[in-house]
């Protein structure tokens, strides 16, 4: 059992600057949790904390029950991973492994096992006599999570390990990070400000931005639930189409959600949905992801005025009355003419359309007011 | 440490003491430091604060052997620094220390940055870092050597009367005229040192972009016009900071080169404030109160100098020392 | 500088700006070595033709006379032991004191930071003077000792603050997060992860604390009054400069002591400066990076 607790962790530096508001967060053993958001948005602060590199100002942190507010790091029983690797540079990677076990005067044979065994894992175990400067980024890496192995930490932390990595690298390195997962089996906490990243490695993801917590979900969740336009710009690739100064409509008791004039009814879930959260008609941003986007069809219409083409899909850049719409549509789906200064039909299926109330930014059916006034906002829940 | 509570949902200790504990803790995790710290706070104490309480003699009538603080303790006030303003000395001390100072720093200051612009416009690196290595090498000459060196060169019996008498030529005595002193000793310490102070604007040259000369280049700028334009530009804040440190030293000559190449001969020229000190203080009959007044007047004059000259450089650009 | 710029064409301007940048430069490098070169040869060459104005550019009638008399200078090889006494002494010393401090002045965690550092600024700018730091030393009591020599040199606030910035600039933060994370406490980071990397400011502040020593007279004048106890540099002041200022004496007996004393004088000078500038070529590299690492803040 090693869950992490944290609760109304905040974090105020000595020039009265607030870098993390209340956090709560309760991970569960062998738990990969994600903390993503834009940089300077408290995340690797909220990290430092639980690592005990940071002070905490305020709350308090449980690791496996225990209050650690006030224990230093190597008492901790965590491990890290930086985002500059941080490798002792004149050691040998042996060395480097070694190092943590050998300040906790951990027998010399043990020692051996444990670093030729994680080596062994890692497939580092060639150059286990080198420095690290005559390694790859990838290998440098390698040992940098192999430091964090040899310990058996009850908890894993990762601060952006994989940021200074090329594109090839990175995707390589992420499938081995979730290879890995599943032998260490423990818990982590990984900081990142890659949503793809995010996406693909955790169990459950924290959004953050300006030191709040915005959204605690699963991909699913986050990407099909957000619960505010922040959560709902961040998550997804290409970035959420917003259609500004749109309406929420109730005709014949339907809602109906207005975009660019046309007119969409909405789903009989969104219907409910909004019935249940006693939604009145008003202004609302509405959002289509690109993926959701069908062209060809539909009273919409917007002109081409970028169209690459990627291989298996489209990914077409239009203005849709001043609003840029992007839309990412299967080569073999493609129908219509898109090439520059066309005009283009679309639209989408009202199901999939997000409704934020422009006023506040929340999503009119996801945002949940209960959790986010207890500082953990999850997504709300419905029994229909 | 180990304060293990089994339900994690409690409500929150109490603010105040934990927060006294933090400090205790962070403090204890810090305190390493202060033992790394402590060698060094405990050599300036001695070497460099113990001399600033001695300075209280020069307002005593102080003999050697006295107790700068006890309950004979004579204080007379200022009457030392009005005894030096009324010696005879004072104004050719103050005349010698500052010309020496002012030529110095004429030839000097702009020296070191002119050669650091005319190596950083030499075409071979090597080359460059060749040059750079012979003109710092005399900097690690030391006084002693450097003063025997330039009476080898301008003694009576040096190379250069050597060969004006080779020629038939008077020999000339360098170092007992009053005429030769400054030039000497000006020269001398700029051969010694430029190349040393270009250490640091070359370092700060290395630092500019090379893509600001390519630029340069397409836009038509010669060699010259990018010293001007491009180098020159980049070592200015350093050359700012320089400018301020040298103000600052302005009466500030040390004793250790001057008293080597005094001379009776030279003496009208060669006595400067910090060889008078030397003098009163340590030789002869000491007169400690009267020399350490002297010192102390000239520090302060320095003080001063430093503060108008970083005041200055403030207001009318964004370089200070402080 | 870059590579990329030989292959743009120069302009005749340019040229012309190349040629007489190189000229100086060549003349300037001169005038730094012909004076190193004319001691060189100053010092094998028969004194009489070098006191006839007959040696400039080559030895004439090359004696090994001069080494062969210093090598007799009781005096001079006492000196020589003393100041490597001395200048060993104070290097290991010196070391002791500034990289530990330096470390504690550049971490941010060190209690009371700020006053540690305006404690240390106000020595580089202001001072007690001679007087009172003679009197200081007297009552220490380490007049006419060599720790009168020592003690005052292990400390230089300017090389404090140099490796200072060094640590500031050159030891990644998150090696540091990373060693307290694997457990090591503050001594323990400093001996395992810092020394290891700091080779080159050590190396650095061991030059600089080392050349100091070497060079230096002032001191050992004021202070030591034991001739058994004087340093190379004080022994050489006597050969060196004391006989210029005598003017006495008739004209042949003294041209006949400064033909012995000027061949005296060069050799000593080429015995003395060896160390130091057999070494320089070698090391010079870190007493630049000495001077980069002080800019850096500046």
């Amino acid at each position: 059992m090693s869950e992490v607790i944290l609760k109304g962790l905040k974090k105020v530096y000595d020039n009265k600057v607030t870098a993390v508001h209340d956090v709560n967060l309760d991970i569960a053993d062998k738990e990969f949790i994600v903390l993503v958001g834009p940089s300077g948005c408290g995340k690797s602060t909220t990290l430092r904390m639980v690592a005990g590199l940071e002070e905490i100002s305020d709350g308090e942190l449980y690791i496996d029950g225990r209050l650690v507010n006030d224990v230093a790091p190597k008492d901790r029983d965590i491990a890290m991973v930086f985002q500059n690797y941080a490798l002792y540079p004149h050691m040998t990677v042996y060395d480097n492994l070694a190092f943590a076990l050998k300040l906790r005067k951990t027998p010399k044979a043990e020692i051996d096992r444990k670093v030729r065994e994680v080596a062994e894992i890692l497939d580092i175990t060639q150059y286990l006599e080198r420095k690290p400067k005559a390694l790859s980024g990838g290998q440098r890496q390698r040992v940098a999570i192999g430091r964090a192995m040899v310990r058996d930490p009850k908890v894993f932390l990762m601060d952006e390990p994989l940021s200074n990595l090329d594109a090839k690298l990175r995707n390589q390195m992420r499938a081995e990070i979730i290879k890995l997962r599943s032998r260490i089996d423990t818990t982590f906490m990984y900081v990142t400000h890659d949503q793809t990243e995010a996406m693909t490695l955790g169990d459950r993801i924290v959004i953050m931005k300006d030191g709040y917590v915005n959204q605690i979900g699963t991909p699913q969740e986050v990407f099909n639930k957000p619960v505010n336009l922040f959560v709902a710009g961040f998550i997804g690739m290409p970035v959420m189409n917003f259609f500004d100064n749109c309406k929420l409509l109730k005709e014949n008791g339907k809602y109906i959600a207005e975009i660019r004039g046309v007119k969409f009814v909405l789903s009989e879930f969104q219907q409910k949905a909004l019935t249940q959260n006693q939604v009145e008609p008003c202004d609302i941003v509405a959002g289509i992801r690109p993926q959701h986007v069908t062209v060809g069809e539909g009273e919409l219409s917007a002109m081409i005025e970028v169209s690459e083409m990627m291989g298996s899909e489209y990914n077409i850049h239009a203005r849709c009355e001043g609003d840029e719409v992007v839309m990412l549509i299967p080569t073999i789906d493609l129908t219509a003419d898109v090439s520059m200064g066309k005009m283009v039909n679309f639209t989408t299926r009202p199901n999939l359309i997000q409704l934020f109330d422009k006023a506040s930014g929340n999503n009119l059916i996801w945002y949940d007011a209960d959790s986010a006034a207890k500082d953990a906002p999850v997504c709300k829940r419905y029994d229909f | 440490m180990d304060a293990v509570t089994s339900a994690p949902k409690g409500t929150l200790s109490p603010e105040k003491p934990k927060l006294e504990n933090k400090k205790l803790k962070a403090f204890k995790e810090n305190a390493p430091f202060l033992i790394m710290i402590f060698p060094a706070v405990l050599v300036v104490f001695l070497f460099n604060y113990m001399p600033i309480y001695g300075v209280l003699i020069a307002f005593q009538d102080f003999m050697p052997g006295d107790k700068i603080l006890s309950p004979d303790t004579i204080w007379v006030g200022f009457e030392n620094f009005q005894r030096f303003f009324s010696d005879p000395q004072f104004w050719p001390l103050m005349k010698n220390t500052f010309l020496i100072c002012i030529y110095g720093f004429i030839i000097g200051f702009p020296l070191p940055i002119l050669v650091s612009l005319m190596l950083n416009s030499l075409k071979g690196k090597k080359t460059a870092k060749f040059l750079q290595t012979i003109f710092t090498a005399p900097h690690f000459i030391s006084l002693v050597v450097l003063v025997g060196m330039l009476t080898l060169f301008f003694g009576r019996y040096g190379l250069v009367n050597n060969i004006v008498a080779h020629g038939g030529g008077e020999r000339y005595s360098y170092f007992l005229e009053t005429g030769a002193f400054r030039p000497l000793y000006i020269l001398s310490s700029n051969w010694q040192d430029f190349g040393w102070s270009a250490v640091i604007y070359i370092a700060a040259l290395s630092n500019v972009d090379p893509q600001q000369h390519e630029a340069a280049i397409l836009d038509g700028a010669t060699r010259f016009q990018r010293v001007i334009h491009v180098d020159l530009p980049a070592i200015m804040p350093m050359i700012s900071v320089m400018l301020i440190m040298s103000i600052g030293g302005l009466m500030g000559v040390g004793y250790e080169k001057a008293l080597l190449m005094q001379t009776d001969g030279n003496l009208a020229v060669s006595e400067l404030i910090s060889t008078y000190v030397y003098k009163r203080g340590l030789t002869g009959v000491p007169d400690q109160a009267y020399a350490t007044a002297i010192g102390l007047f000239n520090s302060i004059i320095n003080v001063v100098l430093l503060v108008i000259a970083n005041t200055t450089s403030k207001k009318f650009s964004e370089n200070s020392l402080w | 500088m870059t590579k990329r710029k030989n292959a743009l064409r120069d302009t005749v301007g340019d040229k012309i700006f190349y040629i007489i940048n190189g000229f100086f430069l060549l003349l300037l490098a001169l005038i730094i070595l012909y004076p190193l070169y004319f001691i060189i040869i100053a010092s094998i060459s028969d004194p009489d033709a070098v006191l006839g104005g007959e040696v400039v550019l080559y030895p004439v009638r090359i004696t090994m006379e001069g080494f062969a008399k210093i090598m007799e200078r009781g005096d001079v090889w006492r000196g020589y032991l003393n100041t490597i006494i001395y200048t060993g002494l104070t290097v290991v010393l010196s070391l002791i004191v500034t990289i530990p401090a330096g470390w504690a002045l550049s971490r941010k965690t060190l209690p009371g930071k700020k006053a540690f550092m305006i404690y240390f600024i106000i020595p580089m700018f202001f001072g007690g003077g001679l007087i009172p730091f003679y009197n200081v030393m007297q009552s220490l009591g380490l007049i006419n000792t060599m720790w009168s020599v020592i003690l005052p040199a292990i400390l230089s606030v300017w090389n404090l603050f140099m490796t200072k910035t060094f640590f500031e600039s050159s030891i990644p933060n998150g090696l540091i997060e990373a060693a307290k994370i694997d457990g090591a406490g503050q001594f323990r980071i400093f001996t395992s992860v810092v020394i290891p990397l700091s080779k080159a400011v050590i190396a650095v502040m061991a030059l600089y604390y080392a050349v100091g020593q070497w060079n230096s007279y002032f001191n050992a004048m004021i202070f030591l009054q034991d001739e058994t106890k004087y340093p190379l540099q004080l022994v050489l002041k006597e050969i060196l400069i004391a006989s210029e200022n005598t003017t006495g004496g008739s004209g042949e007996t003294i041209l006949q002591q400064y033909r012995l004393a000027n061949q005296l004088k060069y050799v000593s000078v080429i015995v003395s400066s060896l160390p130091v500038l057999l070494l320089y070529p070698f090391v010079q590299k870190y007493f630049a990076q000495g001077v980069m690492i002080g800019s850096l803040k500046e």
